[in-house]
């Protein structure tokens, strides 16, 4: 076997790194305008789901956010007013909280009032598939429509995301049925719901 | 040739040397992100082999770990960061299991076992050889998981409505991990029995 100085090891592995790292930044830099497109693509899909429109692909999702679509946030909460399929005007809310294994979040659009919920989209990072995973699911998501946000006294709930038969004094239309077998993601989402007062 | 073609069946990675077995736990709940996987994988295992051949002569061995591992997350990256260019709908799915690669135990064996002794070219060949056979395994782990799981394939419904209106229902744990290790399980065994049985005839 070849006998190596330490020069010549320091050297190679120096020279080794510095080639790799180089060739990497240019390729994350390269690619970093497809990267932000398709996140930001991903973003107007899902709050235009939440507003109603069904089945868009990504481009056509960019599109039409951009039309229907305007940015109203403030420095804490990330907000958009938006004309929904119906025709009617919502505001998409951005809501962020935390699964069982990592973070959830989606966009909820709220009636012009801000009283009702006209739709909602939920995403996770890494929630157990089959459970925890299923706040994605359509079946999920649709209870939310038309759910109130306050109770008939005027006071704010929220729609709570509940164990069917638990805390019977929350009524029907301040609620939805939580996951069976998914009671920490349920409870997240029951959490970022509530979040929903400010 | 014939040493080529052992990682398909004789010497297959996952099945007889049991390598790289949690992504193929992990990733194959359908059949669209498995094969996606094995790709990655092969692509890796392929390059990584034929670099580490190329200098293999200027390789120090005293940090010889250490250039392969900068090799393979160099690929490995590299496939990452293409992936969530192009197929960024995939590249969520997979989420951290490309970066896992790095950690995927067949590529390592092959850079030690073969391609620091052997001709690029041959390297090269071996590593995609190593990658399929991985895939194979994969894919059809994810057949029968997808199949019986979701009654889908390759995102397609391919089990009839009728069959759901008249009671059937998709078996919800084989969308979950343990039901990938005993289908793997299964595999490993029935593999292991065969090439038992041929090697004593």
């Amino acid at each position: 076997m070849k006998k190596f100085s330490n020069t010549y090891i320091f050297i190679y592995i120096t020279v080794l790194v510095l080639v790799i790292a180089v060739v990497l930044t240019l390729v994350t830099t390269g690619l970093k305008p497809r990267r932000d497109f398709n996140k930001q693509a991903e973003k107007c899909q899902q709050i235009l789901q939440a507003a109603g429109y069904n089945g868009l692909d990504r481009q056509k999702s960019v599109e039409l956010f951009a039309k229907v679509a305007e940015k109203t946030s403030t420095d804490s909460i990330e907000q958009y007013k938006i004309v929904c399929s119906d025709g009617t005007t919502g505001k998409a809310v951005r809501l962020d909280g935390k699964g069982l294994w990592g973070a959830i979040w989606g966009y909820v659009v709220i009636s012009e009032d801000g009283t009702t919920i006209k739709g909602i989209t939920l995403d996770h990072k890494s929630e157990t598939p089959g459970l925890g995973a299923k706040i994605t699911d359509e079946t999920f998501l649709n209870a939310f429509k038309g759910k109130k946000l306050y109770d008939k006294d005027g006071k704010f709930v929220s729609v709570r995301v509940l164990k069917p038969g638990t805390s019977a004094e929350i009524s029907a239309e301040n609620r939805v049925d939580a996951i069976s077998g998914a009671t920490i993601t349920s409870r997240g989402v029951d959490e970022m719901m509530r979040t929903l007062s400010h | 040739m014939k040493q080529y073609l052992g990682p398909l069946s004789k010497d297959n990675p996952i099945l007889v040397q049991t390598l790289g077995v949690c992504s193929a736990l992990a990733v194959t709940a359908q059949l669209k992100p498995a094969v996606i996987m094995a790709l990655s994988v092969t692509v890796v295992c392929a390059c990584s082999n034929f670099i580490i051949s190329l200098i293999r002569n200027t390789i120090p061995p005293r940090i010889r770990i250490i250039v392969q591992l900068l090799v393979v997350s160099f690929f490995v990256i590299l496939v990452d960061q293409v992936l969530q260019a192009t197929l960024y709908d995939i590249s969520k799915m997979l989420s951290v299991f490309v970066g896992l690669i790095i950690t995927n135990c067949i590529i390592m064996g092959r850079l030690e076992a073969f391609a620091l002794s052997h001709k690029p070219l041959p390297s090269l060949l071996d590593g995609v050889m190593n990658g399929i056979g991985y895939g194979l395994v994969l894919v059809v782990v994810a057949f029968f998981r997808e199949l019986l799981g979701s009654g889908t394939l390759w995102n397609h419904q391919v089990v009839p409505d009728s069959w759901y209106a008249a009671g059937y229902l998709n078996n919800g744990l084989m969308i979950l991990p343990p039901m990938a290790l005993i289908l793997v399980g299964v595999m490993i065994w029935a593999k292991g029995s065969l090439n038992h049985s041929t090697s004593r005839s």
